[in-house]
């Protein structure tokens, strides 16, 4: 049968950031399909030659949009396991909870986007407007409500009152309250169903063998979470990896709406058991310059992500690489997509949850 | 969520047809930032000593001093708002304001080419300092292009960048 040629992006209704992808058609099949990436490279890797150790944490924050604050904890963590810098308690609680309400606010967006996707506005409006009290939680906690710059290599820079924090709990759980509605829709509605349901599969197998992460591989029932190695506080935490087995797009919508509860859970848990009281401290200032290398793994919302940091003595680092979770992402998604009928493919590449800017830095 | 029409959507979209918009009218209703927001950085050129800490260490490098010429300047569109430079800051010149500034257009250009969001200031000169009657500190929009202008050029403060 003749082939088809339909290049997908890197300007695309439902792509929010240009990835491209050369769809190779039968008919309406897809057979064959190549990414091309490298559109939005800013070279922020390359800037630890110009900027100080000390300050790259501002950079590596702006690697990303939507995951900024655990990307500027994740270079903060590698710097502090190479300088052998304690984080003072506190400090590490309040990482967590930024961490988690994070990961709420990525979810809400990616839910957003994904119902925009398949053509459910309302829904989407609905999913944004939560986000959006999620934002003010930021903007009054850290001072921004997309990079946060609250992280420094031994702590934190700011504090929230004890007071503060059981107001945003009471916040999440009405959030969490509210949104179970929101998940009632995503769960039941026949249309959606009708979109997501049985596309997509990725088999449990499958999702091994290419190396798929985060909510992508937990959807297909492998049990995979980085937060199950305990870094920053989460081995005191009770949670179990949230997975579903049907590998499907409407198994990846459902296992980020449950991680919305689960993370609003963390946040209660996070909140129960750091140290109370009022000037407790918040950072350990790390001695001369970082010399040494490490590997750091956090769970992102996408997934893992993977730093490395090499330093050399001087103030200025040797490198600084983030594998991140899209990345790693991308092979499930183009073998998901060989096969699918071009209709699908909108809603394969956006259950994947793809960053690019992320992924190109 | 046992709904017999099977649309899950439909109790919220008849609410939503009678109850209060969630959004603001924005232009007219603005909420102010909260506390402890970054917004725009604000320099006082009386207590600095141009030191140049804050250029050395702006992970953006939108800070610009001339130690000699006795220039503070910044692009606040160049500037992340990472709060560094006030941290640093040993005479406190430097601060956060909770605000941010309006868009900066192309209007804002200026004769020379100078990029939107420019903000210079000129410092007095340390041996005409005690002369009061010198325009010690006028934060000008006008930018040098390569030799820094005298401090006699300052022109009228004026609402710059």
């Amino acid at each position: 049968m003749k082939r088809t040629v339909v290049p997908f992006g890197p300007q695309h209704p439902v792509l929010p950031e240009p990835l491209v992808l050369d769809l190779v058609l039968e008919d309406e099949k897809v057979v064959d399909a190549v990414p091309t990436i490298g559109y939005i490279h800013r070279g922020l890797e390359m800037m630890v030659e110009r900027v100080e150790y000390s300050e790259m944490g501002f950079v590596a924050e702006r690697i990303c949009g939507i995951c900024s604050f655990m990307h500027g904890m994740g270079y903060c963590v590698s710097l502090e396991s190479i300088m052998n810098v304690e984080v003072p308690e506190r400090a590490r609680w309040l990482r967590v909870i930024w961490a988690e309400i994070s990961r709420i606010q990525s979810h809400l967006l990616w839910l957003g986007l994904g119902a925009d996707a398949f053509g459910f506005e309302n829904l989407f409006m609905d999913c944004w407007r939560m986000r959006e009290e999620i934002l003010d939680i930021f903007e009054k906690t850290t001072g921004g409500r997309i990079i946060h710059s609250v992280n420094r290599i031994g702590g934190v820079k700011r504090d929230v009152s004890d007071s503060e924090l059981a107001a945003i709990l009471v916040k999440l759980e009405d959030l969490g309250r509210a949104f179970d509605r929101t998940a009632g829709v995503f769960a039941n509605d026949p249309s959606i169903h009708h979109r997501l349901a049985g596309v997509g599969v990725l088999s449990a197998t499958d999702a091994r063998a290419v190396d798929a992460v985060g909510p992508m591989a937990r959807a297909s029932g492998v049990v995979m979470d980085t937060r199950l190695s305990g870094t920053s506080g989460y081995d005191q935490l009770d949670f179990e990896p949230v997975t579903e087995t049907a590998g499907d797009c409407l198994a990846r919508v459902v296992v980020r709406m449950r991680e919305v509860r689960q993370s609003v859970d963390l946040v209660r848990q996070a909140i129960a058991r750091m140290p109370k009281g009022e000037g407790l401290p918040l950072e350990t200032r790390p001695r001369g310059n970082p010399a040494g290398e490490t590997f750091t793994r956090l769970e992102q919302p996408r997934g893992e992500v993977l730093y490395y940091v090499k330093a050399n003595g001087t103030k200025n680092l040797e490198r600084f690489r983030a594998r991140t979770p899209t990345f790693a992402n991308i092979p499930a998604m183009i073998k998901l997509v060989k096969g699918c009928d071009l209709a699908d493919v909108p809603n394969i590449i956006l259950t994947i949850d793809p960053c690019i800017s992320c992924t190109e830095r | 969520m046992a709904n017999p029409l099977r649309l899950p959507m439909a109790p919220r979209a008849l609410r939503n047809l009678v109850s209060r918009p969630s959004t603001r009218r924005y232009p007219d209703e603005v909420r102010p930032r909260f506390e402890g927001a970054r917004g725009t950085i604000e320099f006082d050129v009386e207590t600095c000593n141009f030191c140049m800490l804050c250029m050395r260490r702006c992970p953006a490098a939108a800070i610009r001093v001339a130690r000699e010429e006795r220039i503070w300047s910044i692009e606040h569109l160049t500037c992340v708002g990472c709060n560094v430079c006030v941290e640093v800051c040993a005479r406190k010149s430097l601060t956060m304001s909770r605000d941010s500034k309006p868009v900066h257009t192309r209007a804002d250009v200026g004769p020379l080419g100078q990029r939107p969001g420019h903000e210079e200031w000129h410092g007095a000169d340390p041996a005409t300092a005690a002369t009061p009657s010198l325009p010690a500190a006028a934060a000008v929009s006008q930018l040098p292009t390569a030799a820094p202008a005298p401090i006699a050029a300052a022109q009228a403060p004026s609402a710059a960048g």
